[in-house]
């Protein structure tokens, strides 16, 4: 198929790193889901959808990296916060590694071509 | 706040209907508190929940990718620990699996097993048919449905290419077309022991087998008389083929030597015997159970006794 082979997709891009993204996001402070949601944006991941991180915060937190509480307010809905726990961290720590290894590698390559920015 | 509470309930009533394909556990933790997070999402700005979040549907298609809930990693721990004790029984049995192949001369027992698998096909056809043929009838070894031996047969002609066929394709299967398949394996492989355990009972069970009036099951004794009416002594029966013929049983003989009886040939009980007291007499000198006799009787004794043996010398003693 010639039709996937193209410019560079954000939102592609995004895919393999939202986890590492909302891990990230929540590394200095706790958050609940419409407030990491906004955090991302906030930090320019514009493409980010609502449902992605919704679900990304279910799946994290199906897989023991996230422990949650509720927090109650007076104004609008009870709020459930999401927190890193020690697995969490650990797995931000390796994925965060590799990560930069691999963004290393690209910004190496690109570099070698004379095509960066 | 455009957005009313009615708005979020049917938002997420929508999502879960998209979702309703999952299992009700893993589509309950999904969404349990999306209404919350709708409720943040709807507060934060104005529009309808559908021009911020797109349609429920692409929402919910959206969120199943995002949480994995396609594969089955999402079911939580309880099921990644039953995944894990899953994972166990497999590295056990590829382990059995690479220790029993050379006791077969294979590299593993279930390189060998591969091989038995068209065998298998044909048994399972064969099973099908046989336990089809058990409709309107009994237990038979060839199917026979409603005592019709050409149905059976015609059964058989179907079931077995239709089972190997069948098992060619086997590796196409989805998952509960799969789980099917080896549930049928199971059931059919217990009816196949069923079918040969009542087989094997109907075989060691005589009745049927044997008339049940064999005119010489009373007989106890053989009475031998030569052509004089005189009773022979230590006669040897044969049939055709030479194989000496065993009627009766030494009742009058001493318990330990019943034996002895036996060897020394009709009438096993001389003092029994139903006609006249004109006995032959034994050889001067030679007890009923002497050993030179018998060996001589196969061939010897028919020809030799009337005239040889027996009539000169006992005559006049008697």
């Amino acid at each position: 198929m010639h039709t996937t082979v193209g410019s560079v997709d954000t939102t592609q891009l995004l895919k393999g790193v939202l986890d590492l993204a909302v891990l990230a996001v929540l590394r200095d402070s706790d958050g609940y889901g419409y407030d990491i949601l906004r955090r991302l944006r906030e930090a320019g991941l514009e493409e980010v959808g609502d449902a992605s991180v919704y679900g990304t915060l279910r799946r994290l937190f199906a897989a023991g990296l996230l422990t949650t509480y509720v927090v109650p307010s007076e104004s609008g809905p009870h709020r459930k916060y999401y927190a890193l726990n020690a697995a969490g961290r650990d797995q931000l720590t390796r994925s965060g590694k590799t990560w930069r290894s691999f963004a290393t590698t690209m910004d190496a390559l690109l570099e070698d071509r004379g095509m960066a920015a | 706040m455009t957005v009313t509470e009615q708005d979020i309930t049917d938002y997420v009533d929508r999502v879960r209907a998209a979702l309703a394909d999952l299992p009700p556990a893993v589509r309950d933790e999904l969404t349990e508190d999306l209404p919350e997070h709708l409720t943040e999402v709807a507060a934060e700005a104005d529009g309808s929940l559908v021009d911020r979040l797109g349609e429920p549907e692409a929402y919910a298609a959206e969120l199943r990718v995002a949480a994995g809930a396609a594969g089955p990693a999402t079911g939580g721990r309880r099921d990644e620990r039953i995944a894990a004790v899953v994972r166990r029984l497999r590295d056990r049995r590829d382990r059995l699996d690479v220790r029993l192949g050379p006791l077969l001369g294979y590299a593993t027992a279930g390189e060998f097993l591969r091989l038995l698998r068209p065998a298998w096909w044909v048994l399972r056809g064969y099973l099908a048919a046989a336990l089809i043929g058990t409709l309107g009838g009994g237990l038979t070894l060839f199917p026979r449905p409603f005592q019709s031996v050409l149905a059976g047969f015609l059964l058989l002609v179907v079931a077995i290419p239709l089972s190997v066929s069948f098992g060619r394709r086997s590796g196409e299967l989805r998952r509960w077309p799969r789980v099917l398949n080896q549930v049928t394996a199971v059931v059919l492989v217990c009816f196949g022991l069923v079918l040969f355990q009542s087989l094997d009972q109907r075989r060691n069970d005589p009745i049927g087998y044997y008339p049940v009036e064999n005119q010489y099951d009373q007989v106890r004794d053989v009475f031998v008389y030569d052509g004089e009416g005189r009773l022979v002594r230590n006669a040897r029966l044969f049939d055709q083929n030479g194989a000496p013929i065993r009627l009766g049983y030494p009742d009058c003989a001493e318990p330990g030597r019943q034996d002895e009886a036996f060897r020394a040939g009709y009438p096993y009980c001389p003092e029994q015997a139903p006609f006249g007291p004109r006995s032959v007499p034994t050889p001067p000198g030679t007890p009923p159970t002497a050993s030179p006799e018998p060996t001589a009787t196969p061939t010897a004794q028919p020809t030799a006794t009337p005239t040889a043996t027996t009539e000169p010398t006992p005559q006049p003693t008697r």
